[in-house]
Formats: C-alpha cells, sequence, structure tokens
C-alpha cells in the first residue's frame, strides 16, 4: 500500500508538468493584452509600453515559460499583474478559506445526504421516500443565489443575528455552508439512494436476510458498506469541485475564496494567478483521486493496491 | 413610588447614553470590487485612486462638482505660455511617518512619476515636465518641455498624489502596499477584500476627521450591499443599482443619494468606413435616438441626455443645439446619403448588463430607420483586443462601438484629446471613431498651448461646436450616480468621476 502511494505520487509529476504547458499555452492563446488591460482604458500607448516591459511580457513566450516553471518549481508563482502582489499571497489568502468552506459545507452535506439517501431506499415507494426525494430535487433546483439572499434578509437583515457575508468567525460560516452544502447534500441523496437499491438486490443480501442478519446489519453493514463504492467517488468529485471555490456563492456572501480570484484574473488575463490556480486545482484533484482509491480499499477490503 | 424609581433611573439611563456630541466609530464603505493596488501612481481604476485619498493628497484635489481647489499647494502662478509653473506649499504639513511635507518631497514625486524607467502608468500625467526646481523649502518651480495649459488639472488627478519620500526610500517598489502620505486617515490593512484606515490625529485641516477610521469592503452582489448596509454592517454603498432605489428608499434608516456626474455614453463611429464616412449619415443616427428614452429604460431615468461632446460639469463646456429626437429627418438624411433603405452594419461593447441594455436599446432604434445592427457584447480582454490590437487605422474592424468616458482629471483636455484628436487613433489612444479635423486638432492643441482660461475657453467652443456638427459619436447621456447611506452619516458624497469623498464623514445620533 505504501509503495502504491509513492509511485502514483511520483506520477503526478509528468502529470502537472504537462498541465503547467498546457496552462501556459492556453492563458497566453487567450484575445486580450494584459498590458492594455492592467493600464486601464485611458493609458496612451507609452503607458502600456511601459507596463508590458514592467511586467516581462515583451519578452518572448518560450523564455516566459522557461522563467515560469523555473521559479515555479521553487514555489514561487510570480507577481499578480493586477495587484503587484506575490501570487502565493493572492492565492493563500483565500486557499484556507475556501477549504474551510468546502470542509463545512461537505460534513453536513454528506451526513445528511447519506442518511436521505439510505432512509428513501429502505422506505421505498413509501411517504419517506417521497418526502426525501422531493426534498432532493427542490435542493438541486433551488438557485443558491437565490437561497442566499434569502438567507441573507431572514437572518441578517430581518433578525440580525449573522453577518451579511464576509470571513471571520463560525457565524460566517454559517449561511455560505448551508447554501454551498444545499445542492450537494441533495445529489448524495440521490446517488446513495440509487446506489443502495442496486445493491439491495443483490444475491448476498437475500442470503443475509434468508439467514436471520438482523435488518439493521442488513442495512447498514451488507448493503451500505458496498453501495459506498460509487457514492466515496462522488464524494471525492464534489470535494474537488467545491475546492475550485464557488462563484455564486462568494459573490452573494463576499466571500474571499478562490473561485472568484479565477474569474476576475480571467478577466484581467492576469496570466500568473490564473496559471498558479488551475495547477492548484489539478494537483488538488489528483490529490483527491489518490484519496479515493485509498478510501475503496477501507470500503471494501476486497480492493487491494500493489 | 416604584414608577418614580424607575423613571428615575430611566433618565440616568438616558443621560448615560447620550453622546458627547458627535460619537466617533469606524465608517465602512461597501463597493462592488477589489482595490487593485496602493500605489496611486501605479494604479489605473477609479476605486483604488479614489479610496486613496484617504491617505494620499495631491497638490490640487477637486471639490464634490469636479472644480479644481488647492490642497497641499496654497496658490500657483503660470506663464502666459503655460511652460513654467510655480507652486507655493503649504506648510506645516507633515506626513504620516513624521517626514515633512515640502519643496524637496514635491520635486521627489514628480520626478518618480516622470521617469521612464520607473515604468508607473500614470506617467502620462507628468510626461511633458522637463525639469523641477526647488525654489525654497515651500516654493516649487516645475518646467515643462511643451506648453499645458491643464497641468494643475494633472497634478490633482490620483495619480499625482504626494508620497512620503522617506517611505520612498524605504520601502522602494513595496510602496504600493505600505502607502504614507499626508492624508486625514493613515493606512491600517490591506487585505483580498478589505482596505482598513485609522484617523491621522495630527490632521493639517482643523477639526478633521471625525470618524475613528474607514474601512473599504468589496461586496460585489448587488443584494448583499444592501443588506449589509439594512444590517448596520456598512452605511455607504456604491453603486447602487438603479431598480434597487425602491427597495431603499422604502427603509426609514436609509437614503438614497443622487448626484451628477461627468460620465458621458455614446456610440462610437468608424468614420473612415463606409456608410459612417458620411457625415450626413452619423447626423440621422443621433435624430434617430431618442435620448430621452434611452436614459428611462437604460438608467431607470437617473441620467441627463448629452447636449455637448462635453460633459455639463466639466470646465469649458458649451452647451449645442441637441439632436432633436426626429425620425423623418433621419430617414430624410440616409436617403441623401444614398441609403434610403438603411444598412446593415454591428456594433459591440462591454457584456455587463447595462452596456447590453444599452447596445439592444440602440438596435431598436436605429431599425426604425432601416438601420440594422448586430449586437456584439465582448468580455473586457476581447473588446480590448478589438479596440487595440490594431496598427493601421485602415484595419480597424470596428463600425460601432458603444463607450463610456470620463475625464480623470476633470479638465476638458482629457475629455477630447483621448477621443477625438487625430493623434489619438489607437493604439495610442481611444480615438475608436477614427475620427479626423483639422480645425478640432488645431483648437485641442491651441486650448493646452496656454494658460489663459478665457483663451482655452473660446478654443474649447469651438472645438465643441464643430464636434457636434461631424457627430462621430452617436451622443446619448450622462447618468447620474446612485449611492444609499444611513440616515445618521454625514458628509461622505460621490465625485462626479464615480469616486467619493470620505474625509468629513462624521456620525450623528
Amino acid at each position: 500500500m505504501f509503495n502504491y502511494l509513492i509511485r502514483r505520487l511520483i506520477g503526478t509529476v509528468p502529470v502537472i508538468l504537462v498541465i503547467s504547458l498546457l496552462v501556459f499555452a492556453f492563458v497566453h492563446l487567450l484575445p486580450g493584452d494584459p498590458a492594455r488591460l492592467v493600464a486601464g482604458p485611458d493609458a496612451t500607448a507609452q503607458d502600456v509600453a511601459a507596463v508590458r516591459q514592467a511586467l516581462g511580457l515583451d519578452r518572448p513566450v518560450w523564455e516566459q515559460y522557461a522563467v515560469f516553471l523555473g521559479n515555479a518549481v521553487q514555489g514561487d508563482f510570480g507577481i499578480s499583474l493586477k495587484t503587484r502582489r506575490p501570487v502565493s499571497e493572492e492565492i493563500g489568502e483565500r486557499l484556507m478559506p475556501t477549504v474551510w468552506l468546502t470542509v463545512a459545507s461537505m460534513a453536513w452535506a454528506t451526513v445528511v445526504g447519506l442518511l436521505i439517501g439510505v432512509l428513501s431506499a429502505v422506505k421505498r415507494g413509501r411517504w419517506q421516500d417521497y418526502t426525501g426525494m422531493l426534498l432532493a430535487v427542490s435542493g438541486i433546483s433551488f438557485p443558491s443565489f437565490w437561497l442566499g439572499l434569502l438567507l441573507i434578509d431572514a437572518f441578517s437583515v430581518q433578525l440580525g443575528w449573522l453577518p451579511t457575508g464576509g470571513y471571520g468567525t463560525w457565524q460566517h460560516f454559517l449561511m455560505p455552508s448551508l447554501t454551498l452544502g444545499l445542492g450537494v447534500a441533495a445529489v448524495m441523496a440521490r446517488f446513495t439512494r440509487s446506489a443502495f437499491i442496486d445493491i439491495a438486490r443483490e444475491d448476498y443480501v437475500r442470503t443475509a436476510r434468508a439467514k436471520g442478519v438482523p435488518e439493521r446489519f442488513v442495512i447498514w453493514k451488507h448493503t451500505l458498506r458496498n453501495a459506498l463504492i460509487p457514492v466515496i467517488t462522488m464524494v471525492g468529485l464534489q470535494f474537488g469541485f467545491l475546492l475550485g471555490g464557488s462563484i455564486v456563492v462568494e459573490t452573494v456572501f463576499s466571500w474571499p475564496g478562490l473561485g472568484r480570484l479565477l474569474v476576475d484574473s480571467v478577466s484581467y488575463r492576469d496570466y500568473p494567478v490564473i496559471q498558479a490556480e488551475i495547477l492548484l486545482f489539478s494537483l488538488e484533484f489528483i490529490l483527491i483521486n489518490l484519496a479515493v482509491d485509498v478510501l475503496y480499499a477501507f470500503a471494501n477490503p476486497e480492493i487491494r493496491y500493489k | 413610588m416604584a414608577i418614580k424609581e424607575l423613571m428615575t433611573a430611566c433618565a440616568i439611563v438616558a443621560l448615560a447614553a447620550i453622546p458627547t456630541s458627535v460619537s466617533a466609530k469606524t465608517l465602512v464603505v461597501g463597493v462592488q470590487d477589489n482595490l487593485t493596488g496602493l500605489d496611486p501612481a501605479n494604479v489605473n481604476d477609479t476605486l483604488s485612486q479614489t479610496s486613496l485619498r484617504t491617505v494620499y493628497q495631491g497638490l490640487f484635489g477637486f471639490d464634490r462638482d469636479m472644480k479644481l481647489v488647492p490642497l497641499l499647494a496654497e496658490r500657483f502662478e503660470a506663464s502666459p505660455d503655460a511652460t513654467q509653473y510655480t507652486f507655493h506649499l503649504r506648510r506645516g504639513v507633515k506626513f504620516h511617518d513624521g517626514t515633512d511635507f515640502n519643496a524637496q518631497a514635491v520635486k521627489v514625486n514628480i520626478e518618480r512619476l516622470a521617469n521612464p524607467e520607473n515604468r508607473l502608468s500614470r506617467r502620462s500625467l507628468v510626461s511633458m515636465v522637463d525639469r523641477v526646481e526647488v525654489v525654497d523649502p515651500y516654493t516649487v518651480k516645475v518646467l515643462l518641455k511643451e506648453p499645458f495649459g491643464a497641468f494643475p488639472n494633472n497634478l490633482a488627478h490620483p495619480g499625482a498624489m504626494i508620497i512620503s519620500p522617506a517611505a520612498l526610500e524605504k520601502y522602494g517598489k513595496e510602496i504600493g502596499r505600505n502607502p504614507v502620505g499626508t492624508g486625514a486617515f493613515k493606512f491600517k490593512r490591506w487585505a483580498a477584500d478589505t482596505f482598513e484606515t485609522e484617523r491621522n490625529e495630527t490632521y493639517w485641516k482643523q477639526g478633521l476627521p471625525k470618524v475613528d477610521g474607514v474601512t473599504i469592503r468589496s461586496v460585489p452582489e448587488n443584494g448583499s450591499r444592501i443588506a449589509m448596509l439594512q444590517a448596520g454592517e456598512a452605511q455607504f454603498v456604491t453603486p447602487l443599482p438603479p431598480e434597487m432605489v425602491a427597495v431603499a428608499e422604502r427603509n426609514p434608516n436609509l437614503e438614497v443619494v443622487k448626484r451628477p456626474s461627468i460620465v458621458a455614453w455614446y456610440v462610437a463611429m468608424n468614420t473612415m468606413r463606409k456608410p459612417f464616412d458620411d457625415v450626413r449619415v452619423r447626423q440621422a443616427l443621433n435624430y434617430a435616438v431618442n435620448k430621452q428614452a434611452y436614459c428611462k429604460v437604460v438608467e431607470s431615468g437617473y441620467c441627463d441626455p448629452t447636449d455637448s461632446p462635453l460633459p455639463s460639469l466639466l470646465q469649458f463646456y458649451k452647451q449645442q443645439e441637441p439632436y432633436a429626437f426626429n425620425l423623418e429627418k433621419a430617414k430624410a438624411l440616409l436617403a441623401e446619403a444614398g441609403y434610403p433603405n438603411g444598412f446593415e452594419t454591428e456594433m459591440f461593447g462591454k457584456n455587463n448588463t447595462t452596456a447590453i441594455r444599452a447596445m439592444q436599446f440602440l438596435q431598436q432604434q436605429f431599425a426604425q430607420v432601416g438601420v440594422k445592427v448586430k449586437v456584439e457584447p465582448l468580455e473586457a480582454g476581447v473588446e480590448a483586443q478589438r479596440v487595440w490590437g490594431v496598427s493601421k487605422p485602415e484595419d480597424a474592424t470596428v463600425r460601432m462601438q458603444f463607450a463610456g468616458w470620463s475625464s480623470s482629471t476633470g479638465d476638458a483636455d482629457w475629455a477630447l484629446r483621448p477621443l477625438l484628436a487625430s493623434t489619438s487613433f489607437p493604439p495610442a489612444m481611444f480615438n475608436v471613431a477614427y475620427y479626423r479635423n483639422d480645425a478640432v486638432d488645431k483648437a485641442i492643441v491651441s486650448a493646452i498651448g496656454t494658460a489663459d482660461p478665457e483663451k482655452r475657453a473660446a478654443f474649447y467652443a469651438d472645438a465643441q461646436k464643430q464636434i457636434w456638427q461631424d457627430a462621430p459619436w452617436v451622443f446619448l447621456g450622462t447618468n447620474q450616480l446612485l449611492t444609499a447611506q444611513s440616515k445618521g452619516l454625514s458628509g461622505v458624497y460621490m465625485l462626479p468621476d464615480r469616486g467619493f469623498s470620505l474625509e468629513e464623514a462624521s456620525f450623528k445620533d
């Protein structure tokens, strides 16, 4: 298992290299001159040229890539073209708020989604199932933008209990994590339900029941444990997506997250920030995939890695 | 007896609660975007520039009507040919780090900005400076390479605000993260979406500031920004979208403030290309647009129709005969120009809600005279590419562009020259209409070649009249600036260039 992990980690290096090249090529292919965007619409041609020089954008592209890669290896992602602050700082400032919001949202969404899913599957075709799935469909369909504003109006403006937005105390987490987690919980519930129903049809479940295993063991041990494999995949994917930041939730709750940073950087053609962020997201996905593979082995001891 | 006791207790509590005239606390301003940097000489967005006015000041500034007022300079003299300026500086002013403000500080700052090697993006404000001489500790003389009559206006621009020379020495390029100026507030902290300042106890203006500090917070969502104000987390929010005015006005604790702006909106027509090379076509399109309807539809009525190439709040503005909405006249002019059935063309602009609404409105207006317009909302980078990605005017693919402009120096020169002088064809500047009229060029150059306001006014009057007749743009409107604030706040107001003034903020309760 340990050797397997080491091999997988080493295997990520070429992947990251290829991604870095693709990302670099991609951002430089975007139409639009960053020097012009940084200098602003009322800058003279001379001002724009000065900015281009100051940002090193006047050098050949391959040279820019070499410099970027050389520095990136040493953990230096350069300076943001827009704010002229180190990229590591721009991202660092927003990374932990994004991670914590992701964790806070995933934690409750996974538990609630799983419970609703199991309940709906077990009580299939009865009112618990209908209620659960009604909730799930509503959760997926409810625009998080609107939900966020409704929450702000109720809890911040009318009741005055929670801050309207920003990052800080635990109170700041409640509304954003509810808004962000709702969709995830809904997806989880539907996913768990269908996985559970599939497994419940398997012969060994029938055998377990036939030999007199108590129903709660049948549900939690025999069925759920096997149904967990696709559910873990789903959790991993959702986790990865949320780590990329959510533009809607970050915008509504003025949350200093990575999603808005990426969008702002793209519209500003802030090459270093875009590159670093996409590399970070790729790395996150690679690590999450690895974690998901490891979790499979825990859920199902038949899966072994060599 | 019990009631009496209770009343006494209430009275005591009430007395204790009465504030000592003004209760000081921190003012929180909710804005839409993030600041992009803290070096005034190197930022280009109005928000960063105006926010830095809390910490920094220039030799001159603007009052609430965009008129030039002296700040760190008390007065100035100009040579008649506008090549030599002598500035008499205010005495007894100190930077936040204790350094004295004097002629040497002014010299250091102007030279820093003018030096091409520093590659500062606001260099054009002082690029005409030849040298700066310290006459005595409180007198500084600036000699220009060429006449420039609007030089004090350029020094009033936030890009030319004065930084502590000691701090420049200490921080070098890092000055963009450690601002040290002479303003009413001292810099405290700048994080991703928050800019914090605290009061400058030794501020040179008597009795100011009246609040403990100013915090500027970025809240991109319109609804959330209003919610912040309603919940009391902010006391001033800008901008207030027109559709939110009713919501804010219903709240008894809030006040909606409307202020005029110098942000003029127009459609530039490429005058080098058919059919826009014909002045009758351009005039016809001006007659084809109902400006009142434009203001109503696009800006919810918070807008004034344009009646000159210069916005009315700028110095040297002169009102022109409006192109009154007249479809018959428009059709007649088009027919005369050889387009009795109109023509097909395209228009691009930004991809925000307002710009899209404006372009769709114009599409509908032009359709009334048979001109079919394909509307292209573009993302900022793509639009920049379309405008500036040309080397020769003949290569320009632009037909029509919907755009807005505000003269950040508050002077007529910066409202006309970058947009309508023939030296400003892209990529040099923003003359997207590729408009060239030698008389206008001459008037613009002559107006900047003198420091005599009367002569300047005469030149700009000529330029405005000529441009208005030539109609390189479809003139639309100047939008008003909408803000909402809590009733207890006073002394905060918007400036016509979309900036705000926070220095005199105070709370009453």
